[in-house]
């Protein structure tokens, strides 16, 4: 990291703006709107003269209902955001907190920020823990720099969670806070946070998890847009239904609740997510607060995006058998089953993907012949629609580059489910905190195969014949290369390339504004 | 006569603007120019009245050697006459000049001494009108800037008397000599009367003196240099009187702008049309010349600031002139006859015309002065220079029209002069620092002005030069637009025929014939009707005011542009604009659809102005343009719509700041009102074509000509979401054959691609309100169209395509930082415009290309007396009769020709001409019209020829 750390700047981003009552009802609105125009979609689509080919036109059909599920449960989710009033709740003062900050490897500049504002934390009886799995001397020292504790452990086994298990039994206090080492949290932290536990059946309060480097690193900036529309609409409507699910840092814990089922889970990927569903099966409560209390890192180059999607697409695809098995009220049922399901959608962009491929080399397509207009008819508003909601819910945060940046890993989602349904067993890798300074290419080696397939075959369709159906199975596959290029694009260039590029571009856009704004004050 | 012009001339001596009131001022300045104007008009009829003296005492030979000394005479003192404006701006060089003026004169009199021998028989005129036209030049300088400078201190009435005296002294002296010397001698007189007005201006009778206006120039009484009062005006005066070279180059340039297109007449046409357009040129002169001294009077008070003399000098200087034309119009047409000589007697239609050109360049010519007054005569030397330049390519461009084609570029230049001088002059551009210098947000709270102008510091040279340079790039896309839309690749079509063929009518009966048979409003047909009575209906000549509008166009999105976003979004809006094939297609159609888009795009631009800033020439701006829209179709009340609720919305955004709310508000309110009261005389119109409408019932819409080349728009007869994106494709890249639409429209997934790509991209409240006006229209006219079909066609939600034209440049210029990125962004959608342009009109294929013009052109070229035209659908009987108005012609409804043999015993043909052949009723009424004709008639096809949409087959 060069120049000063973007962590310790001020936060760009809100999660519910302030006029979210009004954004709220245009929500509901468009909803309504929106479900009426999936029900006209499907009314027309699942007609038996719809069918071209059975087999794609099956697939087509799974991978829209599918869509369609996601769609609904974002919708129920969006619109069950309640009002919130930020305001710092009553809580018992000067109650002890312990603070954990579970370390394997990470740098000391990475970590030092987060140890030193942890310590600063207003509010209560705060001890910071430095829970050290990389067994170095440095962050002894640095433990010790800012008068924290410093524990570490003879075996790793159990990953972070095993690593906070450790700290639980070395600590004593009532509360427990969580913070990945990356996230710097802010001085009122835990005057946000604290209120929350007066109500005693709540067992975690879960805060967002916010990119700080956004603004620097696209593909920060591409990861944050969805990290953005999770911990905005998404977040703050399951705090509404009461399903807010652990996300493993910036998060404060009732002791009582993680002792209660005997700490986190240490043989999943995603302990969080596991241990949030272990806590509500035994009628525990968890609350969100919408307000940024701690700033991150997102991922700065594709292996650590990569990475840390395996982790939580495997993490996730492999809670299935819990969330099944697991008593839990309907509503929450759903909802995990919707996070989790998340990861599945890597299929239905590789089936969307496959079709101008398979109609330009074998004519085959899955809606029967002469319906492109019937189709527009159907399927453009709903699909216009869906976008606006998306783009009203996440506030403008979600964007392109989100988008595109899910699409072109969605060899992610196929080879996490495959694994997971082979039952191999995946390791715990921490999301490594500095990007690396060249290309990837090979992280994005599918997504570029299937750039090549698609461009093959737009190349041998317009060889072939320009007539309107050719052309518009060629349009899609440009679509395809698009996206997907538009995804991969910051793994071609190297992460640190483009965000130096942007910086330039930034000072430059500075300069221009310093100078345009002298110039106007001499005019003046 | 002289006494009492110094009388006149102490009455009328400018009062200072601040001792008066504004209004009272502007009064005073009116009656000062009109003052002068008379003086100048009341000289001009002297000056005539001794040419028509001498034409009656000389004879024919010796009165044609005078009026060659005149127009050599007219030749030396036009040029020298431009050092009247530099002198009027800065009086102060007329000292200094005033012994470059002697010698130059002198050199140019002693070149002339000199060569009179050798010219003499060479121009066949006496050695000794040349040595006397040898003196002329000393004084012609000299005079100038005397005169200049009297209306620089503001001594008009010296002025005037100097204007008077010349005439005085030709019919006096120069009579008396002319009856002893005859020609030489009348030369004489003309030559001594300019030495006496000389003589006058200069004061040698008696001294000035010192005028009493602030910051005026008070010349030294005992030849000291010049001093000026100290004033707030001082430096802005000083600033303007620095470019007093300039100054002198710009009203040289408008001298050269008048006259010369009548040295390239005379180079380029047949003598007797040469002859004709001299009559015209003197014609205009004449009208020209009553309005000269009022950019000269108003130079000084520009220069001082004095905001309301340019308002009053424009009237003035329209009044004149086109007070010139309609006196042309009402007098008796054999009045030119009589005047110039029988052979004349035809140019009565013509004349206003040109005199229409003059009087445009006189409002031009006051508009140069107060921006040369401004400072900013060297960009107004470009611009007239461009508008030389302009004017030269458009004389050879036309002049096979003969006088009239030379007429009409003359027209054409001078009017988009005025036009765009008329544009920089009332619409203010933002000085570029203040715009750089802040982020213009949406809608903004309104900056009020106030009265704070009067005390804002004198412009500085820096953003007169920079608001130039913005310009240059606007005018030469203009230029580009302009070529490109003269550039007419097509024939007249039905519709334009039809309108051509209301406008041919009467005033009178051409409104009755809108009332009852058409659907439009007047304001085109109006246009159009004065159009053809100014410069007749040829198929250029009734497109002219289209393609002005089309061009103007391209002004109005960079404003637009400019004032919604920024000025590289004006700039790639008016790039775009230029070559946008749909702008292009209606620029070259004598319809109304170029001014629905010209008028949709400044009342964008006014109610953005309006809401951000306020002020009443922003409201005013706003109703104007709003009536001219709906004035000109009345589908453009969908995009009025979107715009109130436009406003609803911003008053909404203001409900927390009351004052500026009830600003709004009142705004809004008046600007409503004027719009309302502007519509009221439509309402009868309306009211009459709604009940004509509904008493033809269908079957008369039935026959109506429907868009055509719309077969990718239709499914079956049904709307559909093709439709959408046939007209999506209409309005960005024009029109095409009916392959190339169904394989673009087969691109749709790259809609959804931008859909996507708009994912997390900020808007802004113009933004929006642009959307609404491109998108609600289009959807109205989409759930209208579930009814009847053929509405749902982009040209009746035309405004739809300037709203387009302006998100696109908003993208372009706003998607990425990176420079090259919105270089390669803009030279994209431009470059597609251009292939989309180019396909549109060259590519035969294109199923909006009705060649009518072919076709007819054929058919007259073969038929024989006695043959029959007989065309399918009716409707075509306008375009017919615009093409072929003598032959004989039927409609097929009328039923076919009998078989009958001529007196030369020598079977007549048959020509079925029919088109819309897509429409399966003409189809197959010209398909047994054909059956009827072999079978039951005993005709025989002797040919059958297709142009462009059009199938004729020949019977005999």
């Amino acid at each position: 990291m060069s120049g000063r750390d973007v962590r310790l700047s001020t936060p760009t981003w809100s999660p519910l703006p302030a006029d979210w009552p009004r954004r709220r009802l245009r929500l509901i609105l468009l909803v309504a709107l929106n479900v009426l125009l999936a029900a006209w979609y499907f009314s027309w689509l699942v007609r038996p003269e719809r069918v071209g080919m059975p087999l794609l036109f099956g697939l087509l059909l799974a991978a829209e209902t599918f869509n369609l599920c996601q769609a609904l449960g974002f919708w129920w989710t969006g619109v069950c955001g309640k009002r919130w009033i930020a305001a710092v709740l009553p809580y018992p003062r000067l109650a002890d907190v312990d603070v954990f900050v579970p370390v394997y490897g990470e740098p000391v500049e990475i970590v030092e920020p987060t140890i030193a504002a942890a310590a600063r934390m207003r509010g209560a009886n705060v001890q910071v823990w430095l829970l050290d799995d990389g067994e170095s001397d440095a962050m002894k020292a640095l433990a010790e720099r800012h008068d924290a504790r410093y524990l570490r452990r003879e075996q790793n086994h159990g990953a972070k969670a095993g690593n906070i298990n450790n700290a639980l039994r070395h600590s004593t206090a009532p509360y427990v806070v969580v913070l990945d080492s990356d996230h710097v949290p802010h001085e009122s932290f835990l005057q946000k946070t604290l209120g929350h536990m007066t109500d005693k059946r709540v067992a975690f309060v879960q805060t967002p998890q916010y990119y700080a480097n956004h603004a620097v690193n696209p593909l920060a900036s591409a990861a944050w847009a969805q990290q953005a529309l999770f911990f905005g609409a998404i977040a703050h409507g399951k705090d509404g239904i009461g399903a807010t699910f652990c996300c493993g840092t910036n998060v404060l814990f009732r002791r009582e609740a993680l002792d209660a089922i005997g700490g986190f889970p240490e043989e999943s990927l995603t302990e969080d997510f596991e241990l949030s569903i272990e806590l509500h099966s035994r009628g525990w409560k968890s609350a969100y607060v919408p307000e940024v209390l701690a700033n991150g890192l997102g991922p700065e180059d594709m292996a650590s995006y990569v990475s840390q999607q395996q982790r939580w697409a495997r993490g996730c695809l492999s809670a299935f058998p819990k969330i099944v098995r697991t008593r839990l009220p309907l509503r929450l049922r759903l909802q995990y089953f919707l996070s989790a399901m998340y990861f599945l959608s890597g299929w239905t962009v590789l089936i969307y993907m496959s079709f101008p491929i398979v109609r330009i080399f074998s004519g085959e397509q899955p809606l029967a012949a002469a319906t492109a207009n019937q189709f527009l008819l159907h399927f453009g508003p709903y699909f216009a629609c869906s976008l606006l909601t998306v783009a009203v819910a996440g506030g403008g945060a979600y964007s392109f580059g989100g988008f595109a940046l899910a699409a072109a890993n969605f060899w992610v989602h196929i080879l996490s489910t495959l694994m997971t349904i082979a039952r191999r067993r995946g390791r715990f890798v921490v999301t490594p905190k500095q990007g690396v300074e060249g290309p990837q290419p090979r992280t994005v080696l599918p997504a570029l195969l299937m750039t090549i397939a698609l461009l093959t075959a737009a190349g041998y369709g317009l060889a072939q014949n320009h007539s309107p159906a050719t052309l518009n199975n060629v349009a899609f596959a440009g679509l395809h290369v698009f996206v997907l290029m538009t995804g991969v694009w910051p793994a071609l260039v190297g992460a640190r390339a483009a965000a130096r590029a942007r910086e330039v571009e930034r000072e430059r856009a500075q300069r221009a504004g310093i100078s345009a704004q002298s110039e106007a004050r001499r005019a003046a | 006569m002289t006494s009492a012009a110094y009388r006149n001339a102490a009455a009328t001596r400018p009062a200072p603007a601040a001792a008066l009131g504004r209004g009272r001022a502007a009064l005073a300045f009116a009656r000062e120019q009109s003052f002068v104007a008379t003086g100048q008009v009341v000289s001009g009829v002297g000056n005539l009245a001794f040419v028509l003296v001498m034409a009656r005492a000389l004879e024919p030979r010796q009165f044609s050697q005078l009026a060659a000394f005149l127009a050599m005479y007219l030749l030396v003192h036009v040029p020298a006459s431009s050092l009247s404006a530099g002198s009027a701006l800065r009086p102060e060089i007329n000292r200094r000049t005033r012994g470059r003026a002697i010698g130059g004169g002198a050199l140019v009199g002693a070149a002339l001494l000199a060569a009179a021998v050798p010219l003499a028989p060479v121009l066949d005129l006496p050695v000794a009108l040349l040595c006397v036209l040898a003196a002329a030049p000393p004084a012609a300088g000299l005079l100038a800037l005397e005169r200049g400078r009297l209306y620089g201190s503001g001594q008009l009435g010296r002025s005037v008397a100097s204007l008077l005296v010349e005439p005085a002294v030709r019919l006096t002296a120069g009579v008396a000599l002319a009856l002893l010397l005859g020609p030489t001698g009348a030369a004489i007189g003309v030559i001594v009367a300019g030495y006496c007005a000389l003589v006058v201006a200069s004061g040698r009778l008696r001294r000035s003196h010192a005028p009493d206006v602030p910051g005026a120039v008070v010349p030294g009484a005992s030849g000291e240099p010049p001093q000026t009062q100290p004033s707030a005006e001082h430096s802005m005066a000083r600033h303007a009187a620095s470019a007093g070279g300039w100054v002198v180059l710009a009203f040289l340039l408008l001298a050269v702008l008048q006259n010369q297109d009548v040295l390239f007449a005379n180079a380029l046409l047949p003598s007797g049309e040469a002859g004709r357009f001299a009559v015209l040129s003197t014609l205009g002169g004449i009208s020209a010349l009553a309005s000269t001294t009022v950019p000269l009077v108003l130079l000084p008070r520009a220069a001082r600031g004095e905001r309301h003399a340019l308002p009053v000098a424009v009237l003035v200087a329209a009044a004149l002139g086109l007070g010139a034309v309609l006196a042309l119009l009402i007098a008796p047409a054999h009045t030119i006859g009589a005047v110039f000589g029988n052979r004349y007697s035809n140019l009565h239609t013509l004349a206003p015309l040109y005199l229409l050109a003059m009087a445009l360049l006189g409002i031009a010519r006051v508009l140069v002065a107060a921006r040369c007054a401004s400072g900013r005569a060297r960009p107004m030397v470009a611009l007239l220079g461009l508008a030389a330049a302009a004017h030269i390519g458009l004389i050879l461009a036309m002049w096979g029209g003969g006088a009239r084609g030379v007429a009409t570029a003359t027209l054409t230049a001078t009017a988009l002069l005025a036009v765009a001088l008329a544009a920089g002059t009332v619409i203010p551009l933002p000085e570029r620092t203040r715009r750089r210098g802040g982020t213009k947000t949406p809608f903004p709270r309104s900056q009020r002005r106030g009265r704070e102008p009067e005390q804002e510091a004198p412009p500085v040279e820096e953003p007169a030069a920079g608001r130039w340079r913005m310009a240059l790039p606007v005018l030469v896309l203009m230029g580009i637009g302009l070529a490109l839309r003269l550039d007419v690749t097509r024939g007249i079509w039905v519709d334009e025929a039809t309108s051509i063929s209301q406008a041919r009518m009467p005033f009178g009966q051409m409104i009755h014939n809108i009332r009852t048979t058409d659907v439009h409003p007047p304001g085109h047909h109006t246009i159009l009707w004065l159009t053809i009575r100014l410069i007749g209906s040829s198929q250029l000549a009734v497109r002219i005011p289209s393609i002005i509008a089309g061009t103007l166009l391209i002004g109005a999105l960079y404003l637009a542009g400019r004032e919604l976003y920024d000025r590289r979004a004006g700039l790639v809006a008016a790039a775009i604009g230029t070559v946008a094939p749909f702008m292009v297609w209606y620029s070259q159609e004598a319809r109304m659809y170029a001014f629905f888009m010209l008028f949709a795009t400044l009342a964008l631009w006014a109610q953005v102005r309006a809401v951000r800033r306020g002020g009443v020439q922003n409201w005013l701006l706003y109703a104007a343009f709003t009536a001219a829209m709906l004035w000109t179709q009345y589908f453009t009340i969908l995009p009025i719509l979107v715009q109130q609720a436009g406003f609803l919305a911003a008053v909404w955004k203001r409900r927390r700041e009351r004052a500026e709310m009830r600003s709004l508000l009142l705004g809004w309110a008046g600007a409503i009102a004027l719009v309302v009261i502007a519509f009221l005389p439509l309402w009868p119109v309306l009211h009459d074509q709604l009940q004509a409408y509904k008493s033809r019932g269908s079957g008369a819409l039935a026959s109506a000509p429907s868009q055509a080349g719309a077969g990718v728009s239709q499914a079956g007869n049904t709307m559909s979401i093709y439709a959408v994106i046939a007209n999506f494709i209409w309005a960005v890249w024009g029109y095409h054959s009916d392959q190339t639409m169904a394989q673009i429209a087969a691109l749709w997934p790259g809609a959804m691609l931008v859909a996507l790509l708009t994912l997390g991209r900020g808007r802004s409240r113009v933004s929006v309100l642009l959307v609404g006006i491109a998108v609600i229209p289009a959807a109205l006219l989409f759930l209208i169209g579930l009814h009847k079909r053929d509405l749902f066609e982009i040209r009746y939600f035309a405004a739809t395509v300037p709203a387009l034209l302006l998100l696109f440049a908003r993208v372009t210029t706003g998607w990425t930082a990176s420079r090259i990125g919105r270089i390669v962004l803009a030279v994209g959608l431009v470059g597609t415009m251009v292939v989309g342009l180019v396909d549109q009109q060259l590519n035969g294929t294109n199923p909006r290309r009705y060649d009518f013009q072919g076709a007819l052109e054929r058919v007259q070229h073969e038929m024989r007396p006695g043959d029959t035209l007989v065309y399918e659908p009716g409707f075509l009987q306008p375009v017919i009769s615009y093409y072929v108005p003598k032959l004989n012609v039927r409609p097929l409804d009328a039923g076919l020709p009998k078989a009958r043999a001529s007196r030369t015993g020598t079977r007549p043909k048959v020509f079925l001409l029919a088109s819309f052949l897509d429409k399966p009723q003409y189809a197959s009424g010209t398909g047994a019209a054909i059956a009827k004709m072999e079978k039951a008639m005993h005709r025989r096809l002797v040919e059958h020829f297709t142009d462009p949409q059009i199938k004729v087959w020949v019977f005999q």
